[in-house]
């Protein structure tokens, strides 16, 4: 039986989503700090394109690449941001909290996605 | 590598504590609308001003945000004249502090909504590691 790659996904995914977590909290921390430019991470999707296919380590001496949402690929950039004002602070509350929103349903359905999985899974363990 | 979901609720933690900060500054501003010297022509109570700093805390890997400053305003005071006050100097003009109660309720307004946010962020990152923990409950 060959493993199954949805929770691979789906705990990659929430590793993503955690980390923009702790960026959009950096942004709303930041909120009146003069000059502070908010960052984002780059989609998913790009993510998960730019993932190469996993190579398999047939000998001891292969290395692992790094994981894709590893912090070291986590590259901010700036949003554009919603209001000009004076101090140059690019941080909009209402987007950020926002974004928080849509992370935390993401990581909901991710999560339910998992559990759904595994009730299968266990059902057809049971079933043997 | 620190936790994401854990490090965002220290970051928040730290927008929460320079919020309240800065209601603190506000209040004493406030508090201080009316103290004048004591002493003919002494400079009366200065408003303080608060400023912020992003800094990344190496440990957690994430920007947080520290008081860089707490300043004085320098914009002059404004004068009254009242002879019989002690300040008064020898024109009989009394200098009053150069606190502006519309600023700083608008400042103290704006404080609240950040504190919001942030606490808005705690709430979400404590309910995301919750969802996790229920993965192992059998249900």
């Amino acid at each position: 039986m060959r493993p199954i790659h949805l929770f691979d996904i789906t705990s990659q995914h929430n590793q993503w989503l955690a980390n923009r977590q702790s960026l959009i909290a950096s942004n709303i921390a930041n909120a009146n700090t003069t000059g502070y430019q908010a960052a984002d991470l780059k989609p998913f999707e790009e993510v998960l394109k730019a993932t190469k296919l996993e190579m398999t380590t047939t000998a001891p001496g292969h290395m692992l690449p790094d994981p894709p949402t590893s912090a070291a690929s986590a590259d901010k950039r700036a949003g554009s941001t919603w209001d000009i004002v004076h101090s140059g602070n690019s941080v909009t509350l209402e987007k950020e909290l926002m974004k928080a929103g849509e992370v935390n349903s993401a990581y909901s359905l991710n999560t339910s996605v998992i559990k759904s999985f595994e009730r299968m899974m266990l059902t057809a363990s049971r079933a043997v | 590598m620190f936790d994401p979901l854990a490090a965002s609720v220290r970051v928040a933690g730290s927008g929460l504590q320079a919020q309240s900060h800065r209601v603190r500054i506000v209040s004493e501003n406030l508090a201080n609308y009316d103290s004048t010297g004591n002493t003919p022509g002494a400079n009366p109570y200065t408003r303080k001003t608060i400023s912020f700093g992003a800094e990344l805390d190496r440990a957690l890997g994430a920007t947080v945000v520290r008081i860089k400053r707490i300043d004085f305003d320098h914009t002059p005071y404004p004068v009254q004249r009242d002879p019989s006050h002690p300040a008064a100097d020898a024109n009989g003009m009394v200098k009053h502090p150069n606190v502006n109660m519309l600023t700083e309720l608008a400042d103290i307004r704006e404080a609240n909504r950040s504190y919001e946010a942030n606490l808005q962020v705690v709430k979400q990152a404590r309910a995301m590691i919750g969802m996790t923990i229920d993965l192992m409950r059998s249900s």
